[in-house]
């Protein structure tokens, strides 16, 4: 296992309130795997991707919970160390490419730079290392690409540059966080098959958080669905999209306009997201649940096998699927 | 039967000094009364651009454009054939709504453009009652301002306000992009219902192919400022003609995709192919 999140509570005081954005979260992921984190916008994806890169706001804590990576629980770890495996270790990628560029340094220099740091080696031969690195994630042209600004490429070039960054060290598990949700679809596509193409070459581990269930079907081994910050239903891509169990992940499943049948209304999930200020005391979904029983509003479901027969995954609900 | 709206040979081109460029150019379809007319495109292509010209935000630069057999265009300037007709809704209902302004003003603002008496038999209490509980929203919303609501309610309000004035047909330009799936399915089947009750022809904009599929009866692909094929949404979908649709929907990301292939042309080459060919 190289990164395993145990338990996981994340807080947020904000004036007078307590934000309970993570509850329970365990998410484990093994060497050389591409799990998807996927859910609705709050329902706590970058929170999760920022504890693990400890790179919380001041107004955090962590009530409880542990993050193992490689053996060392991450979140005893100081700033120092935390910087140190973060860039090496552990490589991100966001949504806003431009937020981890230097906007007026041009693209070689600032790839150089970091590959200088990492590697010992001199800062021609990073320089040289920074243009290989641009024909990796399959810019033509690298030489020219190294001398122009991030401003001069697209937002796709711009993706690259940064995945080409993060990948440099080169890291053991990639976050990537809505790293496709800007770019236009056959971008994106482009961009997924470049990831998953590094990924498999160099054995690097995929954290890929995203709220596209079609961008996990396309290339994750196993996904994890999120709800108002606690995992909900977690197993192979194939089992949880084609078999969901938990209610919320099938009313989703319904409320995609791909699989729908036009001049049908699609199903959509009646009610809104749980106040994270004042988290139900029972099941997270039961006021939105079209199943839910007497004890769904009494006590928490965790997450617990389910099993259908045939094939089993993980599931946080009073009425899965159990022998 | 004549069509409702006919787009003929369209185009928009920006001057900027010495330099000019085409965001729309020699565009043609035509919308049938009561159809859902698709029009899908990657951001730049000019999808709003059409949208802006058809309801007289932006003027064609050449071609014409006839609603119900008149001229929406005479040089520069808008005939408004019928005040109130033609609405749209925008993708982003957070910066479409006057944040200063209260819901029931935002609402009954485009009631501003008709003439005295129309203006007062639409904006009955009744029927601006009637109107916010049809969207899904409560009479006493109306006494609040639009951050007081989430991003699907905001979007309940916009085509609240586009639907005051009673029009027939209604521009909706990436109306749920900036939602999330669940709320975007509230949004999406709350548009089939008003389209039914009230007779609607429908444009409607966005780059999510399955939205498209889903809603529309037909359907164009626009590259570049280009229509590079219309057909019906079942046509285009199952036997795609032009080579630019056929990479469009096989970037799809599907949720029965197979892994990722790896023939699909790049970004690159696209961008090459794409500059040879104009
Ligand atoms: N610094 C913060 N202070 C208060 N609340 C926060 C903070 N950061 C995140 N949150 C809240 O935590 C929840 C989860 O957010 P996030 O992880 O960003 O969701 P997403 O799944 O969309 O990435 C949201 O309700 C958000 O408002
Ligand atoms: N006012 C303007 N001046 C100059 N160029 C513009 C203007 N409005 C839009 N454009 C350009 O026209 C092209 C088409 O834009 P738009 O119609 O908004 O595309 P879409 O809606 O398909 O994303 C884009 O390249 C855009 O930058
Ligand atoms: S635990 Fe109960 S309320 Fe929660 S999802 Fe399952 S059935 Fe529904
Ligand atoms: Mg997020
Ligand atoms: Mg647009």
């Amino acid at each position: 296992m190289l990164l395993e999140i145990k338990e996981l509570t994340v807080e947020f005081t904000s004036m007078q309130d307590k934000i309970k954005a993570l509850k329970n979260v365990s998410i484990s992921i093994n060497q050389g795997e591409i799990v998807g984190i996927v859910g609705e916008s709050g329902s706590g994806k970058s929170v999760t991707a920022l504890t693990i890169l400890g790179l919380l706001e001041k107004n955090a804590s962590i009530p409880a919970g542990s993050i193992t990576y490689k053996g060392r629980n991450i979140l005893t770890l100081d700033k120092k160390e935390l910087q140190a495996l973060r860039g090496k270790e552990i490589g991100m990628v966001f949504q806003e490419p431009m937020t981890a560029l230097h906007p007026t340094m041009r693209i070689g220099d600032q790839l150089a730079e970091v590959i200088h740091r990492h590697r010992r080696i001199s800062y021609r031969e990073a320089y040289q290392q920074a243009v290989i690195s641009l024909a990796e994630v399959q810019i033509n042209d690298p030489e020219l690409v190294a001398r122009k600004y991030p401003f001069e490429l697209s937002g796709g070039m711009r993706q690259r540059v940064v995945i080409a960054l993060a990948m440099s060290a080169p890291p053991d598990l990639l976050i990537a966080d809505e790293p496709t949700t800007a770019l236009d679809v056959t971008i994106q596509h482009e961009i997924l098959k470049l990831m998953q193409d590094l990924a498999a070459k160099r054995g690097t581990s995929i954290m890929l958080i995203t709220h596209d269930l079609g961008v996990v079907a396309e290339v994750c081994q196993r996904v994890v669905v999120m709800y108002a910050g606690e995992v909900v239903e977690t197993g192979t891509t194939e089992e949880v999209l084609h078999r969901p169990n938990h209610p919320y992940t099938k009313a989703l499943i319904g409320a995609l306009p791909d699989l729908a049948v036009p001049g049908q209304a699609l199903s959509a999930i009646p009610g809104e997201s749980p106040d994270l200020r004042n988290r139900p005391r029972g099941c997270v979904f039961a006021s939105r649940c079209a199943d839910s029983l007497p004890i769904c509003v009494e006590e928490s479901p965790v997450l617990e096998q389910a099993y259908n027969g045939v094939h089993t995954h993980q599931v946080a609900c009073w009425r899965r699927e159990a022998e | 039967m004549n069509p409702l709206l006919q787009v003929a040979g369209i185009g928009k081109e920006y001057r900027k000094g010495s330099q000019s460029f085409h965001a729309v150019s020699g565009v043609d379809f035509s919308i049938a009364r009561g159809e859902t007319f698709g029009l899908i495109g990657e951001s730049g292509s000019g999808k709003s651009t059409i949208g802006k010209m058809i309801t007289g935000l932006e003027h064609p630069t050449s071609g014409s454009l006839l609603y119900d057999g008149t001229p929406l265009w005479t040089d520069n300037k808008f005939n408004r054939l019928k005040p109130g007709e033609m609405q749209i809704v925008f993708q982003d209902p957070q910066s479409s709504l006057d944040p200063r302004m209260r819901v029931q003003s935002i609402i009954m603002e485009p009631l501003q453009a008709l003439p005295a008496a129309e203006r007062k038999a639409k904006g009955t209490t009744e029927k601006l009652h009637a109107l916010i509980t049809r969207v899904g929203l409560k009479v006493e919303h109306l006494n609040r301002f639009p951050h007081e609501f989430s991003g699907g309610q905001r979007q309940r309000i916009a085509i609240a306000r586009a639907l005051i004035t009673d029009p027939a047909f209604v521009v909706l330009d990436e109306p749920t992009s900036a939602l999330d799936v669940s709320v975007q399915a509230h949004v999406l089947n709350l548009l089939q219902e008003l389209k039914r009750e009230r007779n609607l022809t429908y444009l409607f904009i966005s780059h999510n192919m399955s939205v498209i599929r889903y809603m529309c009866d037909r359907m164009a692909v626009m590259q570049k400022g280009r229509i590079v094929e219309t057909g019906t949404v079942a046509d285009i979908f199952n036997n795609p003609k032009d080579a630019y649709t056929q990479t469009l929907l096989s970037s799809l990301p599907s949720l029965h995709a197979k892994k990722v292939d790896n023939e699909c042309s790049t970004e690159q080459s696209l961008e090459k192919s794409a500059s040879k060919s104009s």
